[in-house]
């Protein structure tokens, strides 16, 4: 087991899968931070990630192209994501019930229609995205294999990933979301129509959560399940905290679960005592230790969940 | 007048969700009218199913009260996952492991460590909003995720059952597990304990200095600290008394129904917990109520996708609905004042 341990290519192979399997979370952590940052707090991510991979899945498999699965799946993120934003930026209602129920709901919805579609058919599977290596930059040893052998929606993300930095930094728009998640009368009062940019932001956060819920059935599995997602939609939660609200940081913390589930996964194989429940608590022990730590400097925005309400105080 | 519109607001949600049903069966290819009968069927049709209903209901009563309590005080704990499991692996520990105890002593410290366990649990979630100003919300949601595979690492270790090399503990002795009420069905004595709790929660709530302060921290912790009331000490309540219930459905549904330790048995009643709250508008009273009703709907869906094929899943689409038409009622009738208070 160690002369495996102390080769190169394993490690490339743990990053490399590591990278794979935080494209996801990268995906819907981008977009819960889009909507938190504005104030909205989305629980339902999950259920958003769910119904982008259900109907990624479905859409891919009626259609055959994988381009219009993305599509559809991005779709279906928004469809929860702006019953989310009707509910409680339009209605102002608990954002914590409204998310749960919508879970609830895509839960429900994804696995009533699969099985409907599994009735008229046999076993359902579709080709998934072939790796596209990047010349030169895949050339570096151990990072180049990693970050630059992947799919092309893996490299779209890392554009994504610079274009979220740039829209919060440096546009009007993103500065504008960012003031109304501190201090939406503030905003208000400085002419920025609070609700429309929320509703952008919800519409956002459901776009990319359904894109990394249609990252699972595309570009890693390419079948689907009953409840496929299993809680990633709650780790995209924990990105958002554990990167303090910041686009390089969501990457960062996307990384460590990433590698943190890629390395459950090698553990298992190699048989290793340890149960791997041990090492899949580790994500979200990691998560709370730095809330503790960092809770003398919160970065959490400072409206979130609180509806805005105008004319009240 | 008010009982008027009352019944036409039922009316109107039961005619929506009868619109959804008919919908969601007609899909699926089976006769909505047979399909109906299969369900009322599957509740009435005998005894063993009938009692399924209670069987079903219990935790979801527990969970459902946790939740309405603690959003009574404004601490929102969506955590009762976790604590339904940290429940459970306390007493299963207490119930195999302190076999130098007589049944009884086992049984009843179950239920104290079950009850403590859980509301230590949550109470880290309470510790770290008050002391660092943390969300509890969030706190919460990560603690499931610790607690549930928390209870992995245990039975995979020190509360497998070494005989079978599965993930799981070994059977509960038959003398630490709770007595049957009706023969031929599984319907328990747990049932009237959530019952017996549900009656001293709302007296609590509802009749005692205690409650009232929680219910004023809920309502307003501006004006429950310059009255001279604890934000702090209602929270800390709130949030031991929650989780407490959460873990006792842990231990209600280990001891009555799985009488092992086992990986996923909460089959996400803590989660449905917050929804059977809503649905009850957070009041302990009508917590069984919506429970109660929940379950049956389960149970009725169950037997249709057994004899009609329908997906049973129908079920949690249906109470999505149930949620979503309630936040746009509130919504669309403006309850919300203008100062954006919630009703808790």
């Amino acid at each position: 087991m160690f002369e495996t341990i102390m080769t190169w290519s394993f490690w490339t192979m743990l990053l490399a899968s590591g990278v794979r399997m935080a494209m996801p979370l990268l995906y819907a952590g981008l977009g819960e931070m889009v909507s938190e940052r504005a104030g909205v707090l989305n629980i339902g991510m999950e259920g958003v990630m769910l119904c982008g991979a259900f109907f990624s899945f479905a859409g891919a498999y009626y259609t055959g192209s994988l381009g219009l699965g993305l599509l559809f799946g991005m779709l279906g993120g928004a469809l929860i994501s702006m019953i989310h934003a009707a509910l409680c930026v339009k209605g102002k209602q608990n954002q914590t019930v409204s998310g749960l129920a919508l879970n609830m709901l895509a839960l429900g919805l994804t696995s009533f229609l699969y099985k409907l579609m599994f009735n008229s058919g046999e076993r359902m599977q579709i080709s998934v995205l072939p790796k596209v290596k990047v010349p030169l930059l895949s050339e570096i040893p151990v990072i180049g294999e990693a970050f630059f052998n992947q799919d092309i929606l893996a490299y779209a993300a890392y554009v994504l990933l610079i274009a979220a930095f740039v829209l919060i930094r440096y546009t009007r728009l993103g500065l504008s979301m960012t003031s109304i998640g501190e201090n939406p009368m503030a905003a208000d009062a400085a002419g920025i129509h609070v609700e429309k940019r929320q509703m952008l932001a919800c519409l956002v956060n459901g776009l990319l959560g359904g894109a990394g819920g249609a990252y699972l059935i595309i570009a890693q599995l390419g079948l689907f399940n009953d409840n496929l997602t299993a809680g990633r939609g709650y780790i995209a939660l924990a990105t958002v905290i554990l990167g303090r609200y910041s686009p390089f940081g969501v990457f960062l913390a996307a990384l460590l679960f990433g590698t943190a589930n890629a390395v459950e996964i090698r553990l298992q194989a190699f048989g290793v005592p340890v149960p791997t429940q041990a090492l899949a608590m580790l994500p979200y022990i990691i998560t709370l230790c730095a809330l503790l730590m960092t809770s003398g400097r919160n970065r959490e925005p400072e409206a979130l969940a609180k509806p805005y309400i105008r004319g009240g105080r | 007048m008010k009982a008027v519109r009352i019944l036409t607001r039922v009316l109107i949600y039961v005619l929506a969700l009868a619109a959804v049903s008919v919908l969601l069966i007609a899909a699926s290819g089976a006769d909505p009218v047979s399909a109906l009968g299969i369900f009322v069927n599957g509740i009435f049709g005998n005894k063993n199913s009938f009692c399924e209903i209670f069987v079903k209901g219990t935790p979801l009563i527990l969970t459902g009260l946790a939740c309405a309590l603690a959003f009574r005080t404004g601490f929102f704990n969506i955590g009762t996952e976790g604590q339904f499991y940290i429940g459970a692996m306390a007493a299963a520990a207490v119930s195999l492991r302190c076999t130098f105890l007589p049944p009884v002593l086992r049984v009843v410290g179950a239920f104290i460590i079950g009850f403590l366990a859980g509301g230590l649990w949550s109470l880290i979630a309470a510790g770290m909003k008050l002391r660092f100003n943390i969300s509890e919300i969030i706190v919460t949601i990560m603690l499931n995720y610790i607690a549930i595979n928390f209870v992995g690492v245990a039975v995979h270790s020190f509360l497998q059952d070494p005989a079978s090399g599965l993930p799981q503990s070994e059977r509960l002795a038959a003398e630490v597990t709770l007595p049957r009420i009706v023969s031929g069905t599984r319907l328990h004595i747990g049932f009237f304990i959530a019952l017996a709790l549900v009656v001293l929660i709302w007296f609590i709530l509802e009749k005692t200095t205690w409650g009232y302060e929680m219910r004023l921290v809920g309502l307003n912790p501006r004006a429950a600290e310059v009255n001279g009331i604890s934000v702090a000490g209602g929270v800390v309540r709130a949030a031991m008394l929650s989780g407490g219930l959460a873990g006792l459905a842990g231990v209600i549904e280990l001891m009555a129904i799985q009488k092992k330790l086992l990986e996923g048995f909460s089959a996400d009643c803590g989660y449905t917990g917050v929804l059977i709250a809503l649905l009850a508008a957070n009041r302990p009273e009508l917590v069984p109520v919506a429970a109660l009703l929940y379950a049956a709907a389960q149970v009725g869906a169950a037997a249709m996708q057994r004899q009609a094929n329908v997906p049973s899943s129908m079920v949690s689409i249906l109470i999505g609905c149930i949620v979503i038409m309630l936040l746009a009622r509130a919504w669309l009738s403006g309850r919300v004042s203008r100062r954006g208070k919630q009703r808790v």
